[in-house]
């Protein structure tokens, strides 16, 4: 069987502050979760609970304190190397694009670090840009003439465009109004049947959360306190504070 | 019949953007009574928090009345001069904005801001008393700490007690749980919901959570283009909506969809007013449009117990629930 | 983002009297400093050309100074050194502090605790206790002069680029970018940069019009420009010494001088306003 794209044993986050590291706090403690290719993982817990820290992890920006992660069946080892493979798309359509950079450049700068030629860039920049249902002529636009739904399809397909094995969405769609978040999470279905990616879908919004995903890992205070299929999050989950979640729906 | 408590008529306002006026509103009309939860529910740009804020005329300095009445409490609040105003939003009105931690000064205790906003000097038991309606316990600890020393939770709580404090008659929230973590959403609305109802106020709620505000609002208004397009009791319009866009946000919310069934997202984008719109602002997006819809104006009618704006209602009204495709 | 904030971020200031005043007269300032020595002016460094210390006349609009020479000439050439000066002074420390300020911000740490402790350092230091030490040391002259602006406007700019960046750093594009791969240097010069020159042009002319108050005080203090040249703190210094006899030097020079400073300002606020508009309006 095919290893998972990202496997995560019993991480732990320690964040040590005052003098010579006085306090200690664990972001996250022992946290185990995997993350299989055409699978998405929702992520749900209220702010502080550890779910961004976790996603900082999966992506490299964060290294763990203590506990192992394997991407597709090898020791994580530097971004650099991974260049290509993993990608993420954040909350603040406002502040997802860099406000001086043409939307192609934007969706290009992947492309150019991991080595794509010139011709074959402007290529797929194109083809992905229709793909994430924009004309290829947003290309040549700035973020600031595109509302928060279009910047939010640039920054996915920037995320896309080197069809990475792994993509982080924080908070995606959080900042959309509510007809938009619909095109946009049915957007993230497609490209996955299409793609095969394996992702992580953090938020705090349960509705959307178990929309998109196929398994839905809760967190609380740096742990995981219930890891189920998302059908589960439809019904009766186990843990009091699922319910609590899912009482607000 | 006693007067409602506040009385929007045909009201028109714009933005001035240096090249352009844009327009938030476009012939709002609104009455509320005494005793009741108004939802104003609408995406961003709707107009909603143009027409909340019109209320207490807390509007920024670019905004110009075009025209339409707005009365509160009496108070005609467009021509009023800015001593009754004041005496107006000091007496009548009591706020709650989206962000609990930027409402609060953040130089001052949380003791200090209550008894401000309770008027003075009032006895410490007071004030206890004030936050413990907003079910805040250990107040003694939280009237010692500075703002961000609570939670969000815990500061929109304060901010909800410091807007009840002089028993105001109108309460306006604005995205008031926006900002807070899910879980204790909709604790911190039915603590809104229960101190309305103990002080017999009217609330109005902007928000752009169709699902939230129907488990909280007597009534809702759905707003789209600068008008209010659908305007009836929550159970009406939640249940059979008579508005195409009101149907179209039921359907294209996550949370109702079963497992396996596809969201309906609503093509298109929201229009950008510069003047009166002709015709029905939602016609471009609209599954039930017809020439007419693109020519002439949709007036607020009666239809079925509620108020709506369009042509196309009885149609709407009669379509089956759209049958969403299977996948997953 | 709440729809109050979004609505409030709308529109944009109209120029008003006193900016037009600042565009116009920094204009002609800037005109007379670059092109003076090819008008028909006159030439600065004539000694005799009329009287000593001849008054203001239809030859002599600004007057002669104590060695004859036409004062006219001599301001404009006094326009051009102090710009001149002080604009490659504040150029140079532009590209320094806004380097030094991305890298503060953006890699933290260590780096940022020594940028950033060095900017305080330099922040508390009296400029003009820097500038005698400096001449000391260096000697007096023009690359003294630099050194002193250097010394006062660098904090500056590390300041303001700092905490632009960081607030830069966090957002989206800056993430996405970490992820796909990009070096430190890239993200620096392809997604910082752009977005703090803005606060950078802000503080240019700021510190553009620091950096001529202290070239015109070294001057005077004669530890800037050396004569024949001159500038206008050495003009004014020259015609101090005649005050009750020929006030025309140093009210021409200091007139000249202070409307340079305040032009400077009052651009400076337009571009502050045109690049902030709205920052903190409240309601009616």
């Amino acid at each position: 069987m095919e290893p998972p794209v990202i496997a995560l044993e019993n991480v732990t986050v320690t964040y040590r502050s005052g003098f010579l590291g006085g306090t200690a706090f664990d972001a996250l403690r022992g946290v185990s979760l995997n993350v299989s290719a055409g699978e998405t993982v929702g992520l749900v817990g209220e702010s502080g609970s550890g779910k961004t820290t976790l996603g900082r992890v999966c992506l490299g920006l964060l290294h763990p304190t203590a506990g192992r992660m394997h991407f597709a069946g090898t020791p994580f080892g530097g971004l650099r190397q991974r260049r290509g493979q993993l990608s993420v798309v954040l909350q603040h359509p406002e502040w997802a694009l860099n406000p001086r950079l043409r939307c192609g450049r934007s969706v290009d700068e992947p492309l150019i670090l991991t080595g794509v030629p010139a011709a074959a860039r402007r290529k797929r920049v194109a083809e992905i840009l229709e793909q994430v249902g924009l004309d290829p002529s947003f290309a040549a636009r700035l973020p600031g003439q595109l509302s928060g739904g279009q910047r939010q399809r640039v920054a996915i397909a920037r995320a896309l465009v080197t069809r990475p094995r792994f993509i982080v969405f924080d908070e995606a769609v959080s900042a959309l109004d509510v007809s938009v978040q619909a095109q946009v999470l049915n957007l993230i279905r497609d490209l996955q049947e299409r793609h095969d990616f394996g992702a992580l879908f953090i938020s705090h919004d349960i509705a959307a959360t178990r929309y998109v995903s196929h398994r839905i890992a809760v967190m609380l205070k740096g742990e995981i306190v219930e890891d189920g299929p998302a059908g589960k999050f439809y019904a009766s989950p186990e843990h009091p504070y699922s319910r609590a979640l899912l009482a607000a729906v | 019949m006693t007067a409602p408590l506040v009385d929007i008529a045909d009201l028109v306002i714009g933005y001035d953007t240096g090249m352009r006026q844009v327009r938030a509103l476009d012939g709002a009309s609104l009455r509320i009574d005494e005793d009741e939860t108004l939802a104003i529910v609408g995406e961003s740009g709707s107009g909603k928090t143009t027409l909340g804020m019109a209320a207490g005329r807390l509007l920024p300095p670019e905004a110009k009345v075009i025209g339409g009445s707005i009365h509160v409490a009496g108070v005609d609040v467009t021509r009023a001069d800015d001593e009754a105003l004041r005496r107006l939003r000091h007496d009548k009105l009591g706020f709650v904005f989206q962000n609990p931690t930027t409402a609060l000064d953040p130089t001052l205790r949380i003791g200090r801001q209550v008894a401000l906003a309770m008027g003075g000097r009032p006895p410490p038991e007071a004030i206890a008393e004030l936050l413990s309606r907003a079910e805040l316990n250990e107040s003694e600890r939280i009237l010692r700490a500075f703002p961000h020393e609570l939670s969000g939770g815990m500061a929109q709580r304060v901010v909800i007690a410091m807007a009840i404090a002089r028993r105001p008659h109108l309460l306006i929230a604005d995205e008031p749980t926006a900002s807070l973590d899910a879980s204790i959403r909709e604790k911190v609305m039915s603590t809104l919901g229960r101190l309305r109802a103990e002080s017999g106020a009217s609330l109005v709620i902007l928000s752009h959570d169709l699902r939230m505000v129907a488990r909280h609002a007597d009534r809702v208004a759905v707003m789209y283009g600068g008008r209010i397009v659908e305007l009836g009791s929550v159970t009406r319009v939640m249940q059979a909506p008579a508005h195409p866009y009101t149907r179209a946000l039921l359907t294209a919310a996550a949370g109702n969809e079963r497992p396996g069934e596809r969201l309906c997202p609503i093509p298109g984008t929201p229009p950008i007013l510069e003047s009166r719109c002709e015709a029905c602002a939602y016609a471009d997006r609209c599954a039930f449009r017809e020439t007419r819809c693109d020519t002439e104006r949709p007036e607020a009618r009666p239809f079925l117990g509620r108020e709506v704006v369009c042509h196309r209602a009885e149609a709407v009204i009669g379509a089956p629930t759209q049958a969403r495709q299977e996948d997953r | 983002m709440s729809g109050l904030a979004r609505i409030a971020r709308r529109g944009r200031p109209r120029p008003n009297g006193l900016t037009i005043f600042g565009v116009v007269t920094l204009g002609c300032l800037l005109f007379l400093g670059v092109f003076g020595p090819w008008l028909p002016l006159g030439d600065p460094s004539r000694i005799a050309a009329g009287p000593r210390l001849d008054a203001p006349s239809a030859q002599f609009l600004f007057g002669t100074d104590e060695l004859g020479r036409n004062f006219l000439p001599r301001v404009v050439q006094g326009i051009r050194s102090t710009f001149l000066l002080s604009a490659v002074a504040v150029a140079i420390t532009a590209v320094i502090g806004t380097l030094l300020g991305m890298a503060a911000g953006y890699l933290g740490r260590h780096t940022d605790q020594i940028v950033a402790r060095g900017a305080d350092i330099l922040f508390a230091f009296p400029a003009l206790v820097a500038g005698l030490l400096v001449a000391a040391i260096m000697g007096p002259g023009q690359a003294s002069a630099i050194t002193v602006i250097s010394i006062a406007t660098l904090p500056l700019f590390i300041r303001v680029v700092r905490s632009v960046t960081l607030g830069v750093a966090g957002r989206g594009f800056v993430t996405a970018a970490e992820v796909a791969g990009a070096s430190t240097l890239r993200v620096m010069l392809v997604h910082l940069l752009p977005n703090v020159m803005g606060a950078v042009i802000v503080q240019l002319t700021y510190a553009l019009s620091i950096g001529m108050i202290i070239e015109s005080g070294l001057s005077f203090l004669g530890l800037g420009v050396q004569p024949p040249n001159a500038s206008l703190g050495s003009l004014l210094r020259q015609g101090s010494a005649y005050l009750t006899i020929a006030p025309w030097m140093v009210l021409s020079s200091g007139v000249v001088l202070s409307l340079a400073i305040m032009s400077v300002n009052l651009v400076g606020d337009a571009v502050r306003d045109a690049l902030e508009p709205l920052k903190g309006r409240p309601l009616t």
